[in-house]
């Protein structure tokens, strides 16, 4: 009533990935933009994330990449979240993404992609975008 | 926020049934203020009362994130199944917050036999969120056998946990000062076990004396048949007195199971608590509709603001829901 909803992401790296200065700092970010961030860190497995997206109730999820595998990991990621019935939460992703994969990522359905380049208003304005589109597609909220 | 009743009830069930996404689901309406959540609430509330609710506090940073790691793994190695309810504070200018604890249980993500939720507390006092009473008898109803409710990390006087918790751990470290700091902060009437964690560390054994000796002095006050306070010592990175601990934590609820009068005393105050707090949202809800947007001459608040009405008549009328 009158007061926007609160987003609520999940933010973290999956697998290998060791450079957590990125999230941390976007998680900061993020929380001076009014978002609550579940933090994750990094090693995270992908059935472990997803169970974070399900329990937190995420309204999105961020996961951040310096390593090339990215591909291989968002989708078994999205695999995952479709197998447990949570398929409709958006996802974004972060990192050194090639523009050659911009294509794949949309294909699996990953509409927000941010790079070293990319500005807060930016990553926000998406944020909103998606986490109301996910919450009034839900039968739930109107 | 207006949510379908059939939706809700559905969700309630659902979550009754042991369906993580629906208990999630769930918190999130608590959290958001949705309405009409009261018939969905007492379903739950009427399916819970089992759930062992053990509150853990202490200062930032103490290790309280850490210590639940180690409590998860301890019960699931016993196969209960635990939740876990992580208080975290919202940053007061923006609302937003980085919440950190889930990160120190990452060990357990991919166990279906725990459940683990973040909660900012939204600006509330305390060491809680508005919402936590409610999101425990979510948690309660979906059957978790233990729910490990982790506050902020706070400093003196924070008694909210004691209000919904059957345990409640005070972590303390070496860090946490003399004895006469925790009288005045209160923390004997908080605790039930105090946690001296990091205890490998130099200074750490002269705060479990110190401790020992307050809740000795305070034993002798409160007589044989009060519940007594102990001191555990623990290393929280590597499980060290987890064990001991945790049989702490049993011997606590047998007593409470042995004492039906503490056990009473106990519940009656925090039913009454929870009653009140749900009592307060319920006038705070018809303050906003009577309130603030209203038209001017509708709008109570601005009525009483001006002396155009009286303030006690109108606060007065607010709870009889005539005015
Ligand atoms: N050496 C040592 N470090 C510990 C111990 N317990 C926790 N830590 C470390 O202390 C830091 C804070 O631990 P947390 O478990 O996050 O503390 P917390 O009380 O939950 O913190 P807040 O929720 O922010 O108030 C982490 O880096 C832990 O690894 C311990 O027993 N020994
Ligand atoms: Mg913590």
């Amino acid at each position: 009533m009158g007061k926007a909803r609160i987003i609520r992401c999940v933010l973290g790296m999956l697998g290998t990935d060791v450079h957590t200065k990125g999230i941390r700092t976007l998680a900061q970010l993020l929380r001076d933009e009014g978002v609550e961030v579940v933090y994750l860190g990094e090693h995270n497995t992908v059935p472990g994330m997803a169970s974070a997206v399900i329990q937190e109730d995420a309204d999105i999820v961020g996961l951040s990449f310096s390593t090339a595998a990215y591909l291989h990991y968002v989708r078994a990621f999205r695999d995952e979240l479709i197998s447990r019935g949570a398929g409709d939460v958006p996802v974004m992703v972060g990192g050194m993404i090639h523009p050659d994969d911009r294509a794949p990522l949309a294909e699996m359905g990953i509409e927000g992609i941010f790079g070293p380049g990319s500005t807060v208003p930016e990553i926000m304005a998406f944020m909103s975008r998606a986490a109301d589109a996910y919450r009034n597609a839900g039968a739930v909220n109107s | 926020m207006r949510v379908a009743e059939a939706e809700v009830k559905q969700l309630a069930e659902s979550a009754i049934a042991q369906d993580a996404r629906a208990g999630a689901r769930l918190i999130t309406l608590i959290e958001s203020g949705a309405s009409d959540l009261y018939p969905a609430l007492s379903t739950l509330y009427a399916a819970g009362g089992h759930a062992r609710i053990v509150g853990v506090t202490g200062p930032p940073g103490a290790g309280k994130s850490t210590l639940v790691d180690q409590l998860i793994a301890y019960y699931r190695a016993a196969n209960l199944r635990v939740a876990v309810l992580a208080v975290d504070p919202s940053s007061p200018k923006s609302g937003g917050a980085v919440l950190g604890d889930r990160f120190r249980m990452s060990q357990h993500y991919s166990d279906a036999g725990v459940f683990i939720r973040s909660m900012a507390n939204r600006g509330a006092l305390g060491g809680l969120a508005r919402s936590t009473p409610d999101a425990l008898v979510v948690l309660d109803a979906m059957g978790w056998d233990i729910v490990l409710l982790e506050t902020v990390g706070v400093g003196q006087s924070e008694i909210d946990i004691m209000r919904h918790a059957g345990a409640v751990l005070v972590l303390q470290t070496s860090h946490s000062g003399d004895a006469l700091q925790s009288v005045k902060a209160g923390l004997l009437e908080i605790a039930d076990i105090f946690v001296v964690n990091r205890a490998s560390e130099p200074d750490a054994q002269r705060t479990v004396r110190a401790l020992r000796e307050m809740v000795h002095v305070d034993a002798e006050r409160r007589g044989e048949a009060a519940w007594p306070v102990s001191v555990c010592e623990t290393e929280a990175l590597t499980g060290e007195g987890i064990a001991a601990l945790a049989a702490s934590i049993e011997r606590r609820f047998t007593y409470l199971t042995d004492n039906p009068k503490a056990r009473a005393q106990l519940r009656h105050m925090q039913v009454r608590v929870h009653m009140e707090a749900i009592a307060a949202g319920i006038v705070a809800a018809r303050l906003t509709d009577r309130g603030g947007a209203g038209a001017p001459g509708s709008d109570v608040v601005a009525d009483v603001a001006a002396r155009r009405r009286d303030l006690y008549a109108t606060a007065r009328a607010l709870v009889g829901g005539d005015d």
